[in-house]
């Protein structure tokens, strides 16, 4: 081949790359230029239009002294808030616990029946929320629990547990287990081989799965809307808002809940470096 | 852990603590125990339930019947067969209707049309489809950028970058896609430059809105896969195709692509079945010619109160996304 022509071809590699970088810029525009102007209109001076007429704090200072702005009502949205929190605070712990115990089982031990019982770990995840929700709605109803704060609770640890299983299985599969024959023979029994040498290497994947555990919690809203009764989260309450219309109150609550939930994963890539 | 329990006991019978304790089964059935009983009372049990509703039958005043004499396949029937068709007939309407509305020109196979439930599952699939080759087309180059040709300094910051929008909640993010789309918004604004398009324009409630609100949530999970597939490629297989007078293009499909192909299965799945199966991207987004199979489920089992077939609907669904993990583990994948 004739260097002209492998000189064109390195020429148009060059431009290749600019493209793809070009591409790529265009795509990080695509996810953040949404987000981005949820936060901008949240200080946007107007009472109803979705474009920008001026800068006001106005929306923020009203919810924060208490006011209803356009049929948000701060009192609502705490409550709702609160109930999020109590739920994911709840579920996370206990899928924690239970997903890691799974994980182990999963990672350690051979036992009939493994390769299926390891497709119904995986089902929460993939089945659609939907029908994750209604079913276990009717399955309230036919034992007869009394729909609320508990029972959205038991929905969230029964898809929790997956999430929290699949991130520690898959950090348990890079564990060098002769660590822990090491502590055993120096005389350390279960719980202190546990505590001492097993969690601190796995722990980033324990918290990555709790991270994922609680963000499944704290965002979901099909699941929880079937499961929970007459109370409110912050999904759901956020959902009712949404549905009637865009409004500075709902603008604000929006940027709220982005900025609180970008501060929560900061925090934790902080301590634990990136976790995805 | 969890082998650790029966610790406390040791003074009481220690030989019987150690016999415990050496067992292999022990460590299994502890670890095992408590996620078992929750999947399997929350988690297949209600599946159950919703099981046997299928096959029940709506009672006069919406109630589920489930006596013996009502039990059958009548919702799957409903849900399948067009009326005065026998099965084979019903078969054939509903096929020849598939190739109608999938192929891109106008053919004449039948005169019937399939059932309105047919046609949203496939609707809902369609949906599917096309968010997962949007993002494929779009996501793609991204990742191979990114796990290619970035600098490595910024490597890791960037697919942070990637994910970071996931954590922010998902009904956020669908209202921001909302104020992009509605008339006098920033978007409609600019492109209202454009001939022929009017700052009034509301793209909302629309099939391109909830396209692009599918995207939007799920495009991430085309990337990333795709990304962590192409990182791993040791590169030097295209200088070994070039060697061998294959030119930039020939060595990408022939050498590169391949190599790529299990992230690129894996993002599809990934994509495709939380698209098909969307209830709050067109219930937010659409209108009412942009509804899908989750929104059927959700008015069967609310306003249109025929519980039997939103159970059925329910299960259809799920045999799509099973299958569509069948075809991916076919073709070689790996769940997780």
């Amino acid at each position: 081949m004739s260097g002209a022509l492998g000189r064109l071809r390195s020429a148009v590699f060059k431009r290749g790359t600019g493209v793809l970088l070009a591409q790529t810029a265009l795509v990080y525009l695509f996810l953040y230029v949404p987000i981005a102007v949820v936060i901008a209109l949240s200080f946007n001076d107007s009472r109803y239009a979705v474009v920008w007429q001026g800068f006001t704090t106005e929306w923020y200072a009203a919810l924060l002294r208490g006011e209803t702005v356009a049929r948000v009502d701060p009192s609502a949205a705490w409550a709702a808030l609160s109930n999020s929190v109590e739920i994911a605070i709840a579920s996370v712990i206990l899928s924690t616990v239970f997903g890691t115990m799974l994980a182990f089982a999963l990672d350690r031990h051979e036992f009939p029946g493994k390769r299926l019982f390891t497709g119904v770990v995986f089902m929460p995840i993939i089945i659609p929320s939907i029908v994750m929700g209604i079913s276990l709605l009717l399955f309230f109803n036919i034992v007869g629990m009394q729909l609320g704060i508990r029972t959205a609770i038991i929905g969230h640890v029964a898809f929790g547990i997956s999430f929290v299983a699949v991130v520690v299985a898959a950090r348990l599969q890079n564990f060098d287990q002769t660590l822990e024959e090491a502590a055993m023979d120096l005389g350390a029994n279960e719980l202190e081989t546990f505590r001492y040498v097993t969690l601190p290497v796995i722990r980033p994947g324990v918290l990555a799965g709790a991270l994922l555990a609680f963000a499944m919690s704290f965002d979901d809203y099909v699941v929880t809307f079937f499961i929970i009764g007459q109370e409110n989260t912050l999904p759901i309450y956020f959902f009712g808002m949404v549905r009637q219309g865009i409004s500075p109150g709902v603008n604000v609550v929006a940027a709220l809940i982005i900025l609180a939930t970008m501060l929560v994963v900061g925090i934790a890539q902080w301590f634990q470096g990136p976790t995805w | 852990m969890g082998r650790d329990t029966t610790r406390e006991a040791s003074g009481v019978d220690a030989h019987l603590v150690r016999r415990i304790r050496r067992n292999r089964w022990t460590g299994a059935v502890v670890n095992l125990a408590p996620s078992a009983f929750w999947l399997g009372v929350f988690f297949l049990a209600p599946l159950a339930v919703m099981l046997v509703f299928s096959f029940g039958q709506r009672g006069a005043f919406g109630e589920v019947l489930l006596a013996p004499e009502h039990i059958g396949l009548q919702q799957y029937r409903e849900f399948f067969l067009p009326d005065e068709h026998s099965l084979l007939g019903g078969l054939w309407v509903t096929i020849a209707w598939v190739v109608e509305w999938a192929l891109p020109f106008e053919v004449s196979l039948t005169s019937g049309q399939a059932t309105p439930y047919v046609r949203l599952l496939f609707k809902s699939i369609g949906y599917g489809v096309v968010a997962t080759v949007v993002s494929f087309v779009v996501g793609y180059p991204m990742a191979y950028y990114l796990g290619h040709l970035a600098p490595e300094r910024y490597q890791n910051l960037l697919v942070v970058l990637v994910i970071l929008p996931f954590w922010a909640s998902f009904l956020v993010r669908i209202y921001a896609i909302q104020l992009l789309l509605s008339a006098n918004s920033v978007l409609t604004n600019a492109l209202a430059v454009l001939p022929g398009i009017g700052a009034d324009l509301s793209l909302m409630n629309s099939r391109f809105a909830v396209l692009l609100g599918l995207v939007y949530i799920w495009i991430p999970f085309m990337i990333l896969p795709v990304y962590a597939s192409i990182e791993e490629i040791d590169f030097t297989y295209r200088e070994a195709a070039m060697d061998l007078g294959a030119d930039r293009l020939e060595a990408f499909v022939h050498v590169i692509f391949p190599l790529s192909k299990p992230g690129v299965m894996a993002g599809s799945v990934l994509v495709f079945i939380p698209s098909a199966g969307a209830y709050v991207i067109p219930e937010l987004l659409g209108g009412t010619d942009s509804q899908m199979i989750g929104n059927l489920i959700a008015d069967q089992f609310g306003s249109a109160g025929n519980w039997p077939l939103g159970a059925a609907a329910s299960f259809v669904l799920m045999g799509v996304m099973l299958l569509s993990i069948a075809a991916y583990q076919r073709g070689g994948g790996e769940l997780a």
